[in-house]
């Protein structure tokens, strides 16, 4: 589903090329949950917003899907986003001036969708995330745990192959971290979600079933999880 | 998606309440005073209107120096009444020519008599031949345009007219007295017709029509000529610079042939610079070109655009504040761009957003203009109303239009600078996006300083030369003096001396308020010098009070004195001779030689506006070499109880003219009324510059706020370092005082050459003073300190901690 080749990035300062990442290929298949791991600044969050078209590499080839999309044009890219892609965020980024519903609501209008099937789909949404009860409050009103149980639901609502999480539990404690990695990995594994996500916890990798160690912009290693954690 | 946004950006203002309402606040009273203006052009430029026939309706205007203030030729509405049937014998297109009386403003009035009733002056009633409703469409409500005015003798009424005389329109057939002035023994005229108030103002505005019989000839000596306007219905639209050559060769001819007759030689009569003229001027025109004075449009101009500058004053807060803003929205703009909006998407919800608060701005402008209006139509003497007005559909397209523009320039830059944050720098929490409009940002602060800091200064100038206006000497005693509309009577004048109370009674064609210049062109020592000559009284000089240089005023004891002596101004003296008492000097006059000799000089004294030099003007009691009236009588009363005095002398009135009431203006009103439009002018800009200057300091207010707020990091490290609290002041402080300093730079040439630009409209005027420049500066410098050091403060006392507990 998705292909990286040779994808190089780097960053021009008076003439002196600042690599973030270097020769990076792998092949990500759809239905994997992968973890990308490394030391900060290793280039881990850069290669994730190059997998969410949010920067260009500076060289080489990202298809997805089976189509090119290295450099690809606003509306293109906007259509990708809309169906088949979600973000999911360290620091949540819901919006504060919308309700839960609203938040939930936001790409579903962006897709068009109609007004019966949104509400139910909403509707299956909070119900699944047990957050029915706090769907008219704003974001400033819920937990950080909440927040990002929000997040993800926005994030699903759309209906999109892969869910790209950047530190989903960077801001959470333990304990509501735990919860949103085993909803990741229900996820995964029942709806065939694609996950990849940013880590720094070796115990949230452990949820995926493959870990792709990043240092100074190289892939050092690829780990492929075989017992993945009962649910 | 709309219903959504819709709700964002209410809940998005409502955070912000305080500086939504800065912003809306704002806006409506920018706009508010510019809807205001757009009513008055509206009303202005909705004159002669009423019917699509006036399309192909002209006035004539002839090129003469009758009537005018400074004795030189000038394009007139008062033409030589031999014009209409000039124009209806050369112009086969014209259908119908009209004669009719022009506007005498001075005039008070006919009284109008209702049998068994009391007179009442009515002004306006005007004498025309029996063509005026041929040429003026009017609709009859009783009566016909045809037969109205076939007989002379017959009287056209308004609707509003004929109500107020009888209480009813039903009047056709009854007759009326009319006087035009007290001794008149008056003329009975029958109505014939009742006709409805158009529209729209008319230029050729009238309570009445009348036709005395006056009008229908022209004065049989061809050297004596009558004056009246005249107006040509033509038979179609007609190119007026066509018509215009025509005239003009006709008039030529005219005249050459005129002059013939007179036994005078056309050149000579236009050999100093003078040359023939006659045109045509459409109707719709007429009232924005009016002739002697200035026009409408011209009188507005620093009006228009002062409330233009207002508008762009509050649009600038308005950008200020919702760049400065943006910051905040910045987040909903990088998570909707990932959830998938389009650029577009997002600039039309910004856009709609300022929408929604122009939208708002406009309500409260509606409702302040309706607030406003009775105030604004005392002070312009006009009665502007906005629902009911009957443009009101136009009043409302513009309005939209307006609304359109005012949101596409408010809101256009915002939507942009917000549509383009980039979703992964913003994400990360990085506003660097947020700094780039602060350029921009400074020139509008920038901008609206310098608007504000001229608009000081000039209140400041303004100030010191109302003063100045307000106290000058103006050479008479304008306390205690009553000017009665009326010519001098030698019996009413006789009943009058007995009055206790009064001092003196008297008449001059040059009183405050009615002026009537004649120029003269007398030969001292061999140079001709133009000069203003005025008919006085024995004792008028005297009762003006004015004050004597050389010599002597006139006296009864000098039997000369009604012979050929006269009185002479400074200004006239400075022009004949240093020392002119006991000089004589001599008059020409239909070939014959006049002598005069100076007894006196006395100081020049005010009867015109500042704007208006006095004139080197001779004062003559003799009716030697001409002489003219007015409708001045000037009465000099007792400083006690004048009240009493003036109840005296109405009385004498009625008792010798009941059937013409009195009327009268003291000095001090009329003085008054000269300072009047200045003094209008003045309190507007003083107006316009506080709700700029308040505008430009709420902007200030604000956008500091914001600068505050986005430089709590900055602070907060600067504190922890240990900076005090005054330093974290000043250094917010700096940055605002040097956008203030360099607008005030700007703002003095600026302001110098506007100010410079008005003074120079007053012949009597103060040097340019440099204190108000200084004040302005240190007024402006101190106002934005104070409104910044509030917000700065602020940001200096809170807890560093908190600040950088965050990332």
């Amino acid at each position: 589903m998705i292909e990286l080749k040779n994808i190089e990035k780097y960053y021009s300062n008076k003439g002196v090329k600042n690599y973030v990442l270097r020769h990076v290929s792998t092949t990500i298949k759809k239905g994997e949950f992968v973890s990308i791991m490394g030391p900060s600044g290793a280039g881990k969050s850069t290669l994730l917003n190059i997998l969410g078209m949010l920067e260009e590499p500076t060289y080489g080839t990202y298809e997805f899907l089976g189509e090119d999309v290295t450099t690809l044009n606003e509306r293109k890219r906007i259509e990708l986003y809309r169906n088949h892609i979600g973000f999911v965020f360290q620091a949540y980024h819901l919006i504060d001036e919308m309700t839960v519903y609203e938040n939930i609501e936001a790409p579903l209008l962006y897709k068009k969708i109609g007004g019966s099937e949104r509400t139910s789909r909403i509707a299956n949404l909070l119900d699944r995330f047990n957050i029915v009860a706090k769907k008219d409050l704003f974001p400033n009103q819920l937990s950080g745990g909440q927040q990002q149980l929000v997040g993800i639901a926005r994030a699903l609502a759309a209906q999109p192959s892969v869910i790209l999480a950047d530190e989903p539990t960077g801001n959470l404690q333990s304990a509501q971290a735990e919860e949103i990695m085993q909803l990741f990995q229900k996820l995964n594994q029942e709806d065939g979600i694609t996950i990849i996500q940013v880590t720094h916890s070796e115990k949230n990798a452990t949820y995926g079933n493959r870990i792709l160690h990043i240092a100074d912009g190289v892939i050092k290693d690829d780990v492929q999880l075989t017992g993945a954690k009962a649910i | 998606m709309f219903k959504l946004n819709l709700k964002i950006a209410w809940r998005n203002l409502w955070k912000n309440k305080v500086y939504a309402a800065i912003n809306i606040g704002g806006l409506a009273l920018g706009l508010t005073a510019f809807v205001l203006m757009l009513l008055y052009i509206n009303h202005e430029e909705s004159y002669d209107s009423w019917t699509p026939d006036l399309e192909n309706v002209f006035q004539i205007r002839e090129k003469h120096d009758f009537f005018t203030p400074d004795n030189k030729e000038h394009w007139q509405e008062a033409t030589d009444s031999r014009m209409a049937s000039l124009v209806r014998e050369n112009i086969p297109q014209a259908v119908a020519v009209t004669k009719v009386d022009q506007d005498w403003e001075w005039s008070a009035g006919y009284s109008v008599k209702v049998d068994g009733a009391d007179p009442i002056l009515v002004k306006q009633i005007k004498d025309a031949d029996s063509s005026f409703f041929s040429v003026f469409n009017y609709q009859f409500l009783h009566g016909s345009a045809e037969a109205a005015l076939s007989t002379p003798k017959s009287i056209v009424v308004k609707e509003s007219i004929a109500l107020k005389l009888f209480g009813t329109d039903k009047v056709l057939g009854k007759t009326v007295k009319l006087l035009i002035w007290r001794s008149d023994p008056g003329q009975m005229f029958t109505i014939t017709g009742v006709v409805k108030e158009p529209k729209t103002p008319q230029s050729v505005s009238f309570n009445a029509i009348i036709r005395t019989g006056e009008q229908d000839h022209d004065p049989e000596n061809i050297s004596n000529r009558h004056f009246c306007q005249v107006y040509a219905k033509m038979n179609g639209p007609m190119d007026s610079t066509a018509l215009n050559k025509t005239l003009q060769s006709v008039y030529v001819n005219f005249k050459k042939a005129a002059f013939a007759k007179e036994k005078r030689n056309y050149k000579d009569i236009y050999k100093n610079g003078n040359t023939p003229g006659l045109s045509a001027l459409k109707i719709s025109d007429v009232h924005a070109n009016p002739t002697l004075k200035l026009s409408w449009k011209d009188k507005l101009k620093p009006i228009v655009g002062i409330s233009i500058f207002l508008l762009l004053v509050s649009v600038i807060n308005f950008v200020n504040l919702a760049t400065a803003q943006s910051v905040q929205r910045a987040k909903e703009v990088g998570v909707k761009k990932i959830l998938g909006s389009y650029k577009g998407q997002l600039l039309t919800q910004f856009l709609l957003e300022s929408a929604m608060q122009s939208m708002v701005s406009l309500f409260l402008c509606v409702v302040l203009v309706e607030m406003v209006l009775p105030a604004f139509n005392q002070n312009f003497n006009v009665s502007l109303s906005f629902w009911y007005n009957p443009q009101l559909f136009i009043m409302i397209v513009q309005l939209l239009t307006l609304f359109v523009l005012v949101t596409l320039l408010a809101g256009f830059y915002p939507s942009w600078i917000l549509s383009n944050y980039n979703p992964v720098s913003v994400l990360k929490g990085n506003y660097e996006n947020g700094l780039k409009g602060i350029a921009l940002r400074n020139i509008l602060v920038v901008f609206q300083f310098v608007i504000s800091v001229t608009f000081i200064i000039a209140i400041g100038v303004m100030y010191q030369q109302t003063k100045y206006v307000s106290n000058k000497d103006l050479g008479f005693e304008k306390g205690n003096l009553v000017n009665i509309k009326s010519n001098y009577e030698e019996k009413f004048a006789e009943r009058l001396r007995t009055v206790p109370g009064v001092k003196y009674i008297a008449t001059s064609t040059q009183v405050m308020g009615n002026v009537f210049n004649t120029p003269e062109v007398i030969t001292y020592k061999e140079n001709k010098i133009p000069v203003n000559s005025v008919t006085v009284t024995m004792d008028a000089l005297q009762a003006l009070g004015v004050q004597v240089m050389q010599g002597r005023l006139f006296s009864k004891d000098y039997k000369q004195d009604t012979a050929n002596s006269v009185v002479i101004n400074a200004s006239a003296a400075k022009l004949i001779d240093k020392n002119p008492v006991g000089k004589t000097y001599d008059l020409l006059r239909d070939d014959r030689k006049y002598t005069f000799q100076i007894v006196g000089v006395i100081k020049d004294y005010h009867n015109e506006g500042f704007d208006k030099a006095v004139m080197p003007t001779i004062y003559k009691v003799t009716h030697l070499g001409g002489m003219s009236t007015t409708n001045n009588m000037l009465v000099r009363l007792d400083a006690a109880n004048s009240g009493e005095i003036i109840k005296k002398i109405e009385a004498e009135w009625r008792f010798l003219y009941p059937d013409y009431p009195m009327t009268y203006t003291s000095m001090n009103d009329a003085f008054d009324k000269i300072l009047e439009d200045n003094n209008r002018f003045v309190n507007m800009i003083v107006l316009f510059s506080l709700v700029s200057v308040s505008l430009s300091l709420l902007g200030l207010f604000a956008l500091s706020t914001f600068v505050a707020k986005r430089r709590t990091r900055e602070i907060a490290v600067r504190k922890v370092l240990g900076a005090s609290n005054i330093q974290i002041v000043n250094l917010l402080n700096k940055s605002f005082l040097i956008l203030v300093v360099v607008a005030n730079l700007i703002s003095w040439p600026i302001a110098y050459i506007l100010i410079k630009k008005w003074l120079d409209g007053f012949a009597y005027r103060i040097d340019m003073p440099v204190i108000p420049f200084l004040l302005a500066t240190l007024v402006s410098i101190v106002i934005a300190v104070l409104t910044v050091s509030i917000q700065a403060r602020k940001a200096a006392v809170t807890d560093p901690v908190n600040a950088l507990k965050y990332e």
